[in-house]
Formats: C-alpha cells, sequence, structure tokens
C-alpha cells in the first residue's frame, strides 16, 4: 500500500518534471500555482505516511516558495537583531519547521479540486486566486498565493486563508516567542529546534 | 475509509468559524479572527491583558480536553456523518434571519438577498434546513454577525479578550454576541411562552458548540501541535479572521508588509503600518467579485 503511494508520487513528480514546469511557470504566476496545487493536492494525501508527506512538501516548497524571503519577513524586526550565525540557524529551521506545518495542514485539502479563479497585480507583486471545491454544499475554501518574480520565474511569498495570511500568524507567533524569551531570538531557535525533534524523523 | 477529505474542516475552517450561532466554541478552538492591523503591528498585539487571557486560555483549554473534545468525539463517533450535516444545516438554517438582518445593516444587500433565498429555500425544499438544497445550488452559507456588522460600521475591536470557556474574543465582539443573543428570533419565540421551553436556547447552544468542536478536532489539533506558541496563533487568526469578515471582500487581501522592504530594511515597523490598508481594500474591491453586492 505504502509503496504504492511512492511509487505514485514519485510517478508524479518525474511527471512534474518533464512535463512543462519551469518555463511555463516563468511567464505566469497563475501557472505556478496550478502546477503546484496539482502536484500538492495529489501527493499530500491525508493517508500518505507522514514523514513521506512532509518530505514531499519540502521539495514542493523549496521549488515554489521564496523560502529565504519569507522566513525574513516573518521574524521581522528580528532578522536585524541577530547575528549572521544566527540567521543562517535560524531560515534552515524555518524551512523544516514550515514544511512540518504546512504539509500537515495543506494535507486536509486532499482530494480536493484546486482552481485558478483570478490573478491580479498587488502591492507586493501578483496575488493568484483560487477556489479548492469540495463537493459539499459548504462554501469553497479561498485561498490567495503571493508571488513575487524571482530569477526569472514566480515564487510565492505568503498563502493567505480566507483573509488570513499564513506569514502574518506565523510573524506574530514568532515575535510573541521572542519576547517570551525576553527578547532574544535564540529563544525562538531554540523553541524551534525543540519543536522540530519532538516532531519525529524526516 | 470516509470521505473525510471533501468534509474536513481545513485550514479555512479554523478561520472560518468564528462566530456561528451562539459562540459556544471553546478555549483555544474558537475561533480565529484578528485584525491585519494587529498582527502587522507586531509589537502591539492589542493583547493589554495578556497575563490574564493567557491563564484563562490554559482553563480553557482544560475544559477543551476535559469536556469539549470528548464530547465533540463521541458526537462524531454516535452519528453518522450525514445526520451530523444536516444537524449542521439545521443550525445554520437558523442562523439565517439574523444573518440577514446583519447583513442588510451592513449595506451588503446582495448577500441578504441569498440569505433569504437560502432561508426560504432550506426551510420548505430543504425540509425545515435539515438540507442545505440552497447551499447545493451554488448559493452558500455565509457567516456573519453583530460584531462584524459593527466593525464594518468603523467600529475598532478593542484589546483582545479571552473569555472562559467561550474562547477568543473582544469587547466589539461581546457586545455583539450579546445583543443578537437577546434579537434572535428564535430566542424570543421561545422566552415567555410557555416557561418549560426556556432550555431550548441552551440546548442549540450546546449542540451548535458540540457541532462547532467536532469539526475542528482535527485542524485544531494540528494547529496546536506544531504551533511553538498556540495562545499567540490562535489570537493570531481569530483577529486575522474577523478583520478578513469585516473587509468582506471574497477576495483575500495580501499581507500588509512588503516582503521588498523587509527584507532590506526590517525597520518594517513603520513601512509595514505605512502600507494603508484601506487602499489596498478599495483597490482589490474593484475587481474582486465582492460577490453579490
Amino acid at each position: 500500500m505504502k509503496r504504492r503511494l511512492v511509487l505514485i508520487g514519485g510517478c508524479t513528480l518525474a511527471l512534474a518534471r518533464v512535463l512543462p514546469a519551469p518555463s511555463a511557470a516563468a511567464a505566469d504566476p497563475a501557472a505556478v500555482i496550478t502546477s503546484l496545487g496539482n502536484e500538492a493536492l495529489k501527493v499530500l494525501g491525508k493517508n500518505v505516511d507522514p514523514n513521506l508527506r512532509v518530505t514531499r512538501f519540502r521539495e514542493l516548497f523549496r521549488k515554489d516558495f521564496d523560502v529565504p524571503g519569507i522566513a525574513r519577513f516573518v521574524l521581522g524586526r528580528y532578522w536585524r537583531l541577530a547575528t549572521p550565525a544566527q540567521q543562517q540557524e535560524y531560515v534552515t529551521l524555518f524551512t523544516d519547521y514550515i514544511a512540518l506545518v504546512y504539509a500537515d495542514r495543506l494535507a486536509e485539502y486532499a482530494g480536493a479540486t484546486l482552481r485558478v479563479t483570478g490573478s491580479r497585480p498587488a502591492p507586493d507583486g501578483e496575488l493568484v486566486s483560487t477556489e479548492i471545491i469540495r463537493t459539499t454544499g459548504e462554501a469553497p475554501a479561498r485561498i490567495d498565493w503571493l508571488l513575487m518574480p524571482q530569477n526569472g520565474t514566480y515564487k510565492i511569498t505568503d498563502v493567505i486563508v480566507d483573509g488570513v495570511s499564513m506569514s502574518v500568524t506565523q510573524r506574530s507567533e514568532f515575535a510573541s516567542v521572542i519576547q517570551r524569551h525576553g527578547g532574544q531570538v535564540q529563544g525562538l531557535i531554540t523553541a524551534l529546534r525543540q519543536k522540530i525533534a519532538s516532531s519525529g524523523p524526516h | 475509509m470516509r470521505d473525510r477529505s471533501t468534509r474536513l474542516p481545513p485550514l479555512r475552517l479554523v478561520l472560518a468559524q468564528s462566530l456561528v450561532i451562539i459562540p459556544l466554541i471553546l478555549s483555544g478552538c474558537a475561533t480565529h479572527p484578528q485584525s491585519q492591523q494587529a498582527a502587522v503591528a507586531e509589537e502591539d498585539f492589542h493583547d493589554p491583558i495578556e497575563d490574564v487571557n493567557r491563564k484563562i486560555f490554559d482553563f480553557n483549554q482544560v475544559v477543551d480536553r476535559h469536556v469539549l473534545v470528548p464530547a465533540a468525539k463521541a458526537y462524531r463517533a454516535g452519528l453518522s456523518e450525514p445526520i451530523r450535516d444536516s444537524i449542521h444545516d439545521f443550525l445554520n438554517n437558523l442562523s439565517e434571519p439574523l444573518i440577514f438582518a446583519n447583513d442588510t445593516l451592513q449595506g451588503r444587500l446582495g448577500y441578504a438577498k441569498d440569505s433569504v433565498i437560502r432561508f426560504v429555500l432550506n426551510s420548505t425544499l430543504g425540509m425545515a434546513g435539515l438540507v442545505d438544497l440552497a447551499g447545493r445550488w451554488g448559493i452558500p452559507y455565509r457567516e456573519t454577525d453583530l460584531g462584524i456588522t459593527f466593525g464594518v460600521w468603523g467600529i475598532p475591536e478593542g484589546p483582545y479578550l479571552v473569555i472562559p470557556v467561550l474562547g477568543p474574543s473582544d469587547p466589539r465582539d461581546i457586545a455583539g454576541t450579546g445583543i443578537q443573543a437577546f434579537g434572535d428570533p428564535w430566542n424570543r419565540l421561545v422566552s415567555g411562552e410557555p416557561w418549560t421551553l426556556y432550555w431550548i436556547p441552551y440546548a442549540r447552544s450546546a449542540i451548535a458548540g458540540i457541532d462547532q468542536r467536532a469539526r475542528y478536532l482535527d485542524t485544531l489539533a494540528d494547529i496546536e501541535r506544531t504551533s511553538l506558541d498556540y495562545y499567540a496563533t490562535i489570537r493570531s487568526l481569530y483577529r486575522q479572521r474577523r478583520a478578513a469578515l469585516v473587509r468582506g471582500e471574497r477576495r483575500n487581501l495580501p499581507p500588509p508588509a512588503s516582503f521588498t522592504e523587509n527584507s532590506g530594511a526590517p525597520a518594517s515597523a513603520v513601512s509595514v503600518s505605512g502600507t494603508s490598508p484601506a487602499g489596498v481594500v478599495s483597490a482589490l474591491r474593484d475587481n474582486s467579485e465582492v460577490s453579490a453586492q
């Protein structure tokens, strides 16, 4: 069972690599989201082994998200207060942490259909609106993706679910953690390290 | 396996949940909305009595763990999904008159119209609301409440407050919830009448609370498990979600801060608050399907 899933996942990833991928995506932020959505919703099933899911998500995340940019935004003003060594360690930890968090949360959408409903310029890049359509009478979930042009393609910088920005939420949480550690970035780094360690191997 | 994926309240739920008929929601679980601005000014959590709030939050977590979650799990285990859906739809339908009133007060007449259609359709063909026919036909349920109406009128939310058992709130939402409970047509219907019916609103609140909690079991567990500071996460989610409902646009706002500005010069407290959300909102409004409006 598990093995079959791995195969399917592998094939999906392989296909994604062979097919249109970057070139198509380069010009069009909506295309980035469409292809990410198709990959993610297939690959991140609720039934997929959690460790595997995190691994897969991390690949998608690295490919399509502006990880360093998000990491910096989320740290807010504390970025400047951190030493270069801390900054570096933080970005590494953040990448692992965020893969963990999002792989889980996005897994709830597995099996649903993602449809791009529009795209328009936003103050910080390009905002691509999508709907996650479920089969019940519930209103579709609205997820907006903020993308910025980067090296000839577009990278995702924020995910906004029904008006709630994931980056802003994270930033608020991290600021709270730091404040509760006497304003020390090290407190956040330690907390991240512990959280990642306690979340099992991946 | 049941077809959970389609039914499961994903993140949005989490987000979406907030208000419902009777915010009998629990502890941290409750809601999430919260204001973009608040989150933006990272230093200012709008939470002057955070220490007290955290204690109440911890208390709510205990209640949640020992009462609400077990109740919600029993509810989920004891009733089949179609039955739970019907109960949910029925409760939603009961709240349509208030939703209509609030949409009207907010000047969102398109939504108000949708609400009327939903109520009429679901109350009749939908068998007293047990089936959300209107939702299936493309007019989905849209939550709103008096706290949101106050927000639309420009009344500020005030400081963040955690209410025992009920969870995240603020003065604006407390006022809204109180007045709304008083004005609820169904509550009025049974009050004063045969006093033996006095329990009905309480039963409705309790069921609504359990229904809500059951829908967010997995989502909230995920969030709690992955959070570094669950309290802070819920606070941010609550305020952002409430702010989004007040803004009312169908499309979401980009985050208030610019990544570019931010990465370069993190003196962003200034640049951040300098990005006027108002301008962004109106810009978005123009071409968003502000739906029905």
